[in-house]
């Protein structure tokens, strides 16, 4: 009989002659000795997709260039919510707001890159990938994980949830990443011959792509058992919001799920490491106050109940959670009472662990770039490193080839 | 060294992968079982699995038929494929490349893009011209856009009819009817792009995406080109084709209009993309070193005249039917026979499927069926188109619903559709497809024709182990070797 590390060895021969599909053959197996206890810090990664309006968000409601620039669509200074004379938050998030008042909060302000790109595609791209050229392959938290927190390829170290495919951020050669996209639906449907047939088929798999396949399913055959453990144990210390703004929205708060998913992991398991959510929707060309405003409090909703849920379990000390989004948007509004996509916006940060407060330069409204962008004032690797260095404990130079000033949020 | 030890961390794989592949050669020995069909010898391998590799039977006419019918359509029932087998292989890629499109079933809102893709899925699961559909697929993941920007009017339907109609046919053609594109123009903002507020987005994705790949233009070419693309607009025509006088849309909610709109398609209105002369900068433009008053189709030109453009349309085309890694030498021979044939489409699928590259043993089983190819393959083994709408829901799950790409770069390729989830949602879509056994066909046939008598040992053992033809059916489409083409 074959095992897995013959094909493992005999694929890397294949390559030699002449195949070349290096993420596949890289690929490893996963190991399940030496799991570590790995939710003592743990981070959640939330994208914001489609370039979050960063002024819409974190205010700057005593500058009168501001309202001068977005006579439909800013937020009038007297419902803005100050966090300081010069900025407030939108009033949409009230719960930021109370951990804000009570140290949980930090924002980052002015965080961006030289030379931003306008496209989202080029956008995500440099913050999956930690890299303003674009040349890097790997995901900056994929190649975390292999180089740093999970040697051993624990497949619950880095989890995707509520999503269907490998975020690109998490995507690297030598990274194993379960990506649960819900809880029900992370199984083996059918009858008990389709449960022991599905993992008997892909044990030994020959060709480029053996491994892969391979580890596929038994990341996903530890990924089940997991789910179910953390069903079966995990009971919610809140209720979770199920609209985006109130309980009665038809639209989902799909946030909310993906988030209770992910304390429903971090309180199990003890193997979860970094997660990530996303919610999209944020790409406001026309009518974004209303846009805007809905999922800023579905955002808002989401995370205060997870932050209490993770509080309830004991975990308060161990969770940090980190938001970005592919760029801000332009200063001034645009026809459609929409914003045009634009440059550096502030970076969320929550969890008890931190130094709450704001942090860096708010970018300026007069002195700016490409036709009324805002110039960043904090590089978003420095934001990356601090949360690799001081929060996760691992070595950010092999993640982003270079060293940046750090923040003191912890 | 202990090879019975099964779990290593990936450090140690890849440690003993630089030192051990010699001692390992010949572990594979023995694993495939070549499946003779009705007790006849098996085609000839051209290795027995000693380096880890499938062993390839494309050595044969019936192996190369099902290679070619799984990458220039989708799927094959037993007899499409002893069809194919009995032909010339020069024979049937030609018959192949000529197929014509058949006509899409009626759909029953083709405003309710989720009833379209429906409609199309199940199409491609009964055509017997399956080509033109999967090259609409693959121009549909390279020319990309999004349900969404639809804002629930009938575009996707007539984009994909481009593809389908036009996807076979030449580049310039196609390029110039994806410009005019309504559901393009909506999605990467040509409609609000004008003289005076140009918008860089199509400019900018035209250039990078869809004909040169980056590095070969500057963003001045990206702002000029943005001035020679505004001003194009969708505008609703009556059958006559003169832009239609709608009344006013006071007093009616969006949901009221999107009605109206559909009854308006109903009698014959569609959707023209047109350039509006008021909204277009006329002015002289430089773009990519040509300067006068370019317009879009001078401008289309001007971008197929670029050495990259037939490169980068030939490395997609490879990397979609041919080769996960296409070298530089076989992008360089089958991009120069496309270009000289002045870019005909045809010209460049018939050197993609009669080059060394495709037929060669390396490239057996070298790509990954996409969710889509998946489904349909399944539907067309399975004889059961009635499975396109749970294939489109499962879809999703895999990582692919037509029309919602992950971002304008379109659909990804072969190990992107690899993760634990996806493969989950594929094995789930193998117990639902086979659920219900009455009317499944026989499986006695399937490893022979679906996995070309190639089986390997984990394969063959749990379809011997299965009790019933669904689970039978449920090895088989469940198997790696399904998932690959």
């Amino acid at each position: 009989m074959i095992t897995r590390r013959d094909f493992m060895v005999s694929g890397l021969t294949a390559t030699a002659a002449g195949i070349v599909v290096p993420p596949v053959l890289a690929k490893g197996v996963y190991a399940a000795t030496a799991d570590g206890i790995h939710n003592d810090r743990v981070l959640v990664v939330l994208q914001l997709a489609g370039g979050n309006d960063g002024l819409n968000t974190v205010i700057p409601y005593a500058d009168p260039v501001y309202m001068a620039a977005r006579p439909t669509i800013g937020v009038a200074p007297d419902t803005v919510v100050p966090l300081s004379s010069t900025v407030g938050l939108n009033p949409a998030l009230k719960n930021l707001k109370s951990m804000y008042d009570s140290g949980q909060v930090a924002i980052v302000q002015g965080v961006g890159y030289d030379n931003p790109t306008y496209s989202h595609f080029e956008g995500m791209y440099v913050w999956q990938h930690a890299d303003p050229a674009r040349r890097q392959t790997d995901g900056w938290l994929g190649s975390l994980l292999a180089s740093e927190l999970d040697t051993h390829g624990h497949p619950l170290t880095g989890c995707a949830l509520g999503e269907t495919t490998v975020p690109p951020e998490m995507s690297a050669p030598q990274a194993t990443v379960s990506v649960i996209s819900s809880g029900q639906m992370y199984d083996v449907a059918g009858s008990a011959q389709h449960r022991s047939a599905a993992p008997a088929l892909y044990a030994r798999t020959p060709g480029i792509y053996g491994v892969l396949f391979d580890s596929a399913l038994s990341t996903a055959e530890t990924g089940i058992a997991a789910v179910k453990q953390s069903a079966s144990t995990y009971k919610p210390a809140v209720a979770y919001p199920t609209g985006m703004r109130t309980a009665g929205d038809t639209a989902a708060n799909t946030l909310a799920t993906s988030l209770q998913l992910t304390a429903s992991m971090i309180t199990t398991q003890p193997s979860v490491k970094v997660c990530h959510v996303v919610l999209g929707g944020f790409d406001t060309h026309q009518n974004e106050t209303t846009r805007q405003d809905a999922l800023l409090a579905s955002v808002d909703a989401a995370l205060g109940a997870f932050m209490q849920d993770i509080a309830a379990h004991g975990m308060a000390g161990r969770v940090v959670v980190m938001t970005w989004s592919e760029f801000g948007r332009r200063i001034g509004e645009n026809g459609s009472k929409g914003t045009d996509h634009g440059a550096a916006a502030p970076v969320f940060i929550v969890g008890a662990p931190l130094h709450g407060g704001l942090y860096g330069e708010p970018p300026s409204l007069t002195s700016t770039i490409d036709n009324g962008n805002l110039r960043y004032t904090v590089d978003f690797r420095s934001v990356y490193q601090t949360v690799i260095r001081d929060w996760l404990q691992g070595d950010s130079t092999s993640v982003l080839g270079a060293s940046f000033p750090e923040l003191p949020l912890f | 060294m202990n090879l019975t030890v099964s779990r290593l961390s990936r450090r140690q794989v890849l440690a003993l992968g630089a030192v051990g592949a010699a001692g390992a050669a010949g572990a594979g020995t023995g694993v495939f079982f070549l499946l003779p069909k009705h007790g006849a010898a098996g085609p000839p391998l051209s290795a027995a699995g000693s380096d880890g590799a499938w062993p390839s039977p494309l050595g044969s006419a019936r192996g190369l038929a099902a290679h070619l019918l799984r990458r220039a359509g989708f799927g094959y029932t037993d007899a499409e494929l002893e069809a194919a087998a009995a032909m010339r292989y020069s024979d049937l890629v030609e018959s192949v490349t000529a197929q014509q499109p058949e006509d899409l079933p009626a759909v029953a809102s083709p405003a309710g893009y989720r009833d379209v893709i429906v409609a199309w899925q199940r199409h491609m699961a009964t055509t017997a011209s399956q080509y033109p559909d999967r090259v609409a697929v693959f121009w549909h993941g390279v020319l990309t856009s999004d349900f969404r920007s639809a804002a629930q009017q009938p575009v996707v339907l007539q984009q994909l009819q481009t593809f389908r109609l036009l996807g076979r046919s030449d580049l310039r053609g196609l390029l110039r009817a994806i410009t005019y594109d309504p559901l393009m123009i909506r999605y990467l903002d040509l409609q609000q792009s004008s003289a005076a507020e140009p918008n860089e987005n199509y400019a900018r994705e035209l250039m990078e995406l869809f004909t040169l790949g980056p590095g070969s233009y500057t963003e001045t070419d990206v702002r000029e080109g943005a001035r020679i693309f505004s001003g194009i607009r969708a505008v609703l025509v009556d059958p006559s084709g003169t832009p239609a006088r709608l009344p006013s849309p006071q007093g009616l909610s969006a949901q009221q209009r999107v009605t109206q709109i559909v009854q308006l398609i109903a009698q014959g209105y569609s959707y023209k993309g047109m350039l509006v002369p008021r909204l277009h900068d006329s002015g002289s433009k430089t773009y990519l070193k040509h300067t006068g008053n370019i317009d879009p189709e001078q401008a289309i030109d001007i971008l197929l005249a670029q050495d990259a453009c037939a490169a980068h349309i030939t490395r997609r085309a490879l990397v979609h039917f041919c080769t996960p890694s296409p070298s530089a030498s076989l992008i360089a021979s089958v991009a120069g026979q496309f270009r000289r044939s002045r870019y005909d489409i045809t010209t460049l699928m018939r050197a993609i499927f009669t080059s060394e590259d495709f037929t060669a043993a390396t490239q057996y089983r070298s790509l990954v069926r996409a969710p889509v190819d998946y489904t349909v393959a399944a539907m067309r083994a399975l004889n059961r188109p009635q499975l396109a709408a749970a294939a489109a829901s499962a879809g999703t799950a895999m990582g692919q619903l037509l029309y919602d790409p992950p971002n304008v770069g379109g659909w990804p390729a072969n190990g992107a559709w690899i993760a634990s989830s996806t493969w989950l949602a594929r094995l789930n879509f193998a117990a639902q497809a086979t659920a219900r056994p009455l009317g499944l066909p026989s499986p006695s046939t399937a490893q022979h024709s679906q996995l070309d008598g190639v089986v390997g040992a984990d394969t063959r053992a749990v379809y011997r182990a299965a009790a019933t033809d669904a689970d039978r059916w449920y090895a088989v489409l469940s198997s790696p070797e399904f998932q690959l083409k």
